[in-house]
């Protein structure tokens, strides 16, 4: 498959930065297309009929780079990670946000991001909590307390979206500050800060509260929508959060959604701590009751609090009565991988899978051929690094973003370690 | 790391080195070997100082045979101090890799106010009350007296080093100006007459420009240098107006009025002395008929005042009869002042040459050109003879016979222009009397013909075919760098029309034009709303800042941009602009953001950076050509055309667009820096203006950049931030653009593969 190797390759060169050479001579309006230039994948084969367009090569390339990066930079393989994280996302509603470089408008990009990054965040991490602030008029305000239902944050952005005035950073930060300084030691305290404005007005000096920030251990970031400001670099640099800018849309949702996975704790967290913690039931089905969290008669579905036996909806949560964390231990699971990652499958080239040992020459887990369907060549595949085995790219994918456990090494020898990791 | 530039090994102090850094050392070390001149202009925040100053160190260690010297002159205190801390980064390497063989002495050398380490003395608030303040204790006629008399105070530190006398060497090593006050106090030495006495053992000097160019100070300190060594002018691109002024003397009212202060208060000296000690001044008398050198036979601390004409020209012969005598001196002074007063008193501008104007002093005043001539050296000796210490107080006089001096010496190169008023305020009289010397190759030429190679080096010198022809010799070798980048960190734009597609400018015709003015101010309006943190603007001169300021203020655009950024004003008080810039800074780093109103040619545009967050984006409004209806400039135009074929046109826009790239490259000041700079003008897309552009900005200068107007101008803007705040890289290994070689890629390189390498 010449061609698949050279259209990765392609794929790969626009990418790898926006500064390539190649990319240069684009006019802005071409440049957006050049995820999904689908003209120029067009083939013929020999009877000159079009052969059907295969995106799924570019989707393979696209993630396993992601995939060698994220690797990369958590090289050392036991990093300590922050699993119970309290995020403040802060959305900078000022007049910047309502420009209209980004289509509709920077502040309809934004929301329609938020929206994405709050489920993905839950997703990846059911023990934390998002509270959403937003700067509006030059000052900030709370949307919604520090909570763990995704539905609540994203109604509540939804409904105040509109911006006005000017930007403060300093008030956003202060506000910030006073919500996640009384969190419990265990947790992780972060500020996400999406920023559209290039100047921020404040009431007093800015510095004193970035040094507030860093004394109270919150890791802040910024994204900024236009262009790098001196104030956010700096105040990442000091508190250990990252800063970036987004070129467009997709990269502003590209950097988003990075921030999803736990990032690793800082130094000063790195103690070992017991935390409280209970498994509710789900309540009988056809039971009536009212759930303390929306104040409202619902019928079945809701879990009961097993201290204080107060009826919730949704897990993850705090107990409203007795402020217990309530989980259900497929959340524990499914946070306990971003500690122990699955390292990222090696690619094979056709020629070695030709050569290789296996015979059938199939997916380990999905059992599907590994040659293309018609050409009998080899198609390309990945493999486990430990287990040696190859796998479909579907496959590799599905492991290493939904299972994070290798079938091979699983199936091949049972140890203590292992068998804790199969929870989910 | 070190590598082989042909039979020189280079000791270089850090792992790896730019691509252009080693093409300059390649073409400096074949500059030293022709033991010739060359010019080389690399832009700033390539490393150009540590790549001069090692490979010029490992040359001298290469060849031990004939040890060279190194002068380095830099304009700034604050420059040298630099440079003088990355020597000392050098050395402590170059110790490292040779061991002793590689020891030697460096030393900075600074005015009194910068070294002197007695507090008595240098809490004095300028530079010529430390240096009377010093005087008044160190003359050799105090210290006699001191000797008598234990009650005269003297200078503790200079009694020592002056009893230590020979014993007082600095040890090999790299001394700033801290350090040499540091070892100073602790020894009890003084730094300053330490500092000078070492000044001819050193391997290396670094000191400013005047101690070489400007003859006064040159014929105390550099007087003794060898002839082999390598002088460096660094962030040379004003050399030409440096050896200018430094000839050039002008005459006020306050001048003369202080001078007539001053020969009264001398006479009263005289008339002192006659009662007590007349036997002083018939020595003299007698010292002056012998024709006995004036100089030569003082100690360190007496010599302070040089003859202001250059060392070729002094003759040596003894003072002319008629002004032997102190009284008679006295006497050709009054004449003197009193002919200049009249001359001032005219309300015409007038242009004379030197030689009409000496032999109308002569026939006026009757004081014939030898007299003139021998002005300087008179005074001098007499304010010793009369032991006068407050040499602060003279100035007036001693300007009076500068200026005599320089127009009896020259007949060339020199006119003497005579302008009532200021132009630009034809009110008010403010008379004032120029010598203006138009060649700057008179005060360079004996430094050329003094040492054995002399490096002229800037981030701007284009075209660098010009300078050769200003300052009047022949470089072996003259090269201008580009700068490799991993990204492309600069974005020049050239700005000709508005948002509305009209054309700005400006030149006179259009300058005052509402719509020019209005286009102007869209244009900032618009950067400040997509530019963070930093933007500086300059404007070609001060009145045209206020007028378009005011005209902003009144139709609300000066408002508009306060929305975004504040605003900041360059004035031309000192104190001010220093206190503009330090809330500017503040604004900047708190992400107010803020803007800066400067003018090109002023102090802010020559040396303050603005650099990283400090400066994102820099407008330079209108091509800053210099006031082309001042009579010393016409002046000036008329001698290079007649003396060096350059044509006016041709000058007056090299002398521009130099300033325009100091005022631009303010921004970047290193690579990892990035910054964009608008022309605003339309005459900027003209080739002839934009060829004189250096190199480094013209390489980053795209065809779609030559003709924008605002809108195009703002879209290239937001995509230029965007792209440069991404991360960035510093080896560039992915981007396949490699600027930073490391040993081997060094080695690999060899003699002439880096010229391939780079383009």
């Amino acid at each position: 498959m010449n061609n698949s190797e050279k259209k990765r390759r392609n794929g790969e060169a626009e990418e790898e930065n926006e500064e390539d050479v190649e990319d240069e001579g684009r006019d802005a309006w071409e440049r957006t297309y050049t995820d999904e230039r689908s003209w120029e994948a067009l083939e013929e084969d020999e009877s000159g009929l079009l052969q059907p367009i295969d995106n799924k090569a570019i989707y393979h390339s696209q993630y396993r780079r992601r995939l060698q990066s994220l690797s990369a930079t958590s090289a050392a393989s036991r990093i300590q990670k922050g699993l119970i994280r309290f995020l403040c996302v802060v959305v900078d509603l000022s007049k910047a946000a309502g420009e209209m470089d980004f289509k509709p408008s920077r502040m309809a990009v934004i929301a329609k991001h938020v929206e994405t990054f709050i489920r993905e965040f839950f997703d990846q991490n059911p023990l934390s909590q998002i509270g959403l602030v937003i700067i509006k008029d030059g000052v900030a305000q709370s949307l919604t307390e520090l909570g763990g239902s995704p539905e609540a944050h994203i109604k509540a952005l939804m409904v105040k979206l509109g911006c006005a005035g000017d930007s403060s950073l300093q008030n956003a930060l202060e506000l910030v500050h006073d919500t996640l300084h009384k969190i419990p030691s265990y947790g992780h305290r972060e500020v996400l800060i999406l920023y559209s404005a290039l100047s921020t007005c404040d009431p007093g000096d800015i510095m004193e509260t970035i040094q507030k920030c860093k004394k109270a251990k919150l890791r802040c970031s910024v994204i900024g929508l236009s262009a790098e400001m001196f104030v956010c670099k700096h105040l990442c640099q000091e508190t250990g959060g990252s800063y970036m800018v987004a070129l467009d849309e997709g990269h502003f949702k590209e950097l988003l959604l990075e921030h999803a996975p736990p990032p690793p704790a800082l130094a000063e967290f790195a103690i070992a701590n017991l935390i409280k913690m209970g498994f509710p039931q789900r309540a009988a089905e056809g039971s009536i009751a009212i759930c303390s969290c929306h104040r409202e008669a619902k019928v079945g579905e809701g879990y009961i609090c097993p201290r204080c036996k107060a009826r919730v909806c949704e897990l993850p949560t705090e107990c409203r009565f007795c402020g217990l964390t309530l989980v259900s231990s497929p959340h524990l699971a499914r946070s306990y991988h971003h500690l122990f990652p699955i390292e990222p499958f090696t690619e094979v080239s056709a020629r070695q899978l030709e050569l290789s040992r296996v015979a059938s020459k199939t997916c380990f887990s999905c059992r599907e051929s590994l040659l293309t369907p018609g050409t009998n060549k080899a198609g390309p595949c990945a493999a486990c690094t430990k287990c040696k085995q190859y796998f479909c790219l579907d496959c590799d994918i599905y492991i290493h973003e939904s299972l994070h456990n290798c079938p091979g090494c699983e199936s091949r020898r049972i140890t203590p370690a292992a068998a804790s990791a199969t929870m989910s | 790391m070190k590598f082989q530039i042909e039979e020189v090994t280079v000791y270089f102090p850090y792992d790896n080195i730019y691509p252009e850094q080693y093409t300059y050392m390649v073409e400096l070390k074949r500059a030293l070997d022709a033991k010739g001149h060359c010019l080389l202009e690399m832009p700033t925040g390539t490393g150009k100082t540590i790549a001069l100053l090692s490979l010029i160190t490992s040359y001298a260690l290469a060849k031990t045979e004939s040890p060279i010297k190194l002068i380095y002159c830099t304009r700034t205190v604050h420059e040298m101090e630099k440079t003088l801390a990355e020597l000392k980064f050098l050395h402590n390497y170059q110790v490292k890799h040779l061991g002793a063989a590689a020891k030697m002495l460096a030393i900075g050398l600074s005015s009194r106010k910068n070294l002197c380490v007695n507090p008595k003395v240098s809490s004095a608030e300028n530079r010529d009350s430390v240096d009377a303040a010093c005087r008044k204790l160190t003359a050799s006629w105090v210290r006699s007296m001191a000797a008598e008399n234990p009650n005269q105070p003297t200078c503790e530190f200079y009694e020592n080093y002056d009893r230590a006398a020979g014993g007082a060497v600095l040890p090999a090593g790299v001394y700033t100006l801290e350090d040499l006050r540091a070892f100073g106090k602790e020894k009890g030495w003084c730094p300053y007459f330490l500092a000078r006495h070492m000044v001819q053992f050193a391997n290396v000097v670094v000191y400013s420009y005047q101690y070489l160019l400007d003859p006064k100070v040159a014929g105390i300190i550099s007087k003794e240098m060898q002839k082999e060594s390598v002088v460096v002018f660094d962030e040379a691109h004003n050399i030409d107006n440096v050896c200018i002024e430094a000839l050039s003397v002008s005459v006020r009212r306050q001048t003369l009025e202080g001078a007539i202060r001053n020969i009264s208060r001398i006479e009263n000296e005289i008339d002192r002395f006659k009662d007590i000690d007349a036997g002083r001044l018939r020595a003299e008398y007698n010292r002056l008929v012998e024709g006995l050198a004036l100089r030569g036979d003082l100690s360190a601390s007496d010599a302070w005042l040089a003859n202001p004409a250059l060392p070729d020209d002094i003759l040596r012969q003894a003072v002319p009869g008629n002004i032997r005598r102190a009284e008679h001196f006295l006497h050709v002074l009054r004449r003197l002042v009193q002919y200049l007063k009249v001359k001032l008193d005219t309300d015409k501008v007038e242009k004379e040459s030197p030689v009409s104007f000496v032999a109308s002093i002569n026939s006026d005043a009757g004081i014939d050109q030898k007299a003139l001539k021998f002005c300087y050296d008179r005074l001098h000796s007499l304010l010793m003879t009369l032991e006068i210490t407050d040499t602060d107080e003279f100035l007036h006089i001693q300007t009076i016979c500068d200026f005599a001096t320089l127009v009896g010496t020259y007949a060339r190169g020199f006119s003497i222009i005579i302008e009532p008023f200021d132009e630009r305020m034809p009110l008010i009289p403010d008379p004032v009397l120029q010598l203006c010397c138009h060649d700057a190759s008179l005060a360079i030429k004996p430094v050329f013909d003094r040492f054995q190679s002399v490096v002229i080096t800037s981030g701007t010198l284009s075209p660098i075919d010009l300078y050769p022809r200003l300052l009047n010799f022949h470089p072996v070798v003259s090269r201008s760098f580009k700068m490799s980048l991993t990204r492309d960190c600069i974005c020049p734009m050239v700005l000709t029309r508005g948002s509305d597609q009209l054309p700005v400018s400006t030149k006179f015709d259009m300058r005052s034009d509402p719509g020019v003015v209005r286009n102007y101010g869209k244009l900032l309006v618009e950067m400040v709303s997509i530019v963070p943190d930093g933007i500086v603007c300059f404007f070609v001169s001060y009145s045209y800042m206020d007028g378009i300021i005011n005209s902003w203020n009144e139709s609300g655009i000066l408002k508009d941009i306060m929305q975004h950024k504040l605003v900041f004003i360059e004035t031309q008080d000192v104190v001010e602009t220093t206190l503009a810039l330090d809330n500017y800074r503040r604004a900047c780093d708190c992400g107010r953001g803020a803007v800066f109103f400067s003018v090109a040619r002023g102090k802010v545009a020559e040396g303050i950076d603005f650099d990283r967050h400090y400066g994102r984006l820099v407008i330079m409004f209108g091509v800053p050509f210099q006031y082309t209806e001042s009579k010393i400039l016409r002046a000036r135009l008329e001698y290079l055309r007649d003396t060096f074929q350059i044509k006016e046109g041709d000058f007056l826009t090299f002398d521009a667009l130099r300033q325009a790239a100091q005022c631009v490259g303010r921004v970047i000041r290193s690579k990892a820096d990035y910054g964009m700079m608008i022309f605003a003008d339309k005459r900027y897309s003209r080739h002839d203006k934009r060829s004189k552009l250096p190199g480094w900005i013209l390489s980053h200068l795209r065809d779609a950049n030559l003709n924008l107007s605002t809108d195009m101008a703002l879209h290239i803007a937001r995509e230029f931030l965007r792209k440069m705040a991404q991360p960035y890289e510093k080896t560039g290994s992915t981007t396949g653009r490699k600027t930073l070689l490391s040993q081997e890629d060094v080695e690999k390189l060899g003699g002439n593969g880096a010229q391939e390498m780079l383009y």
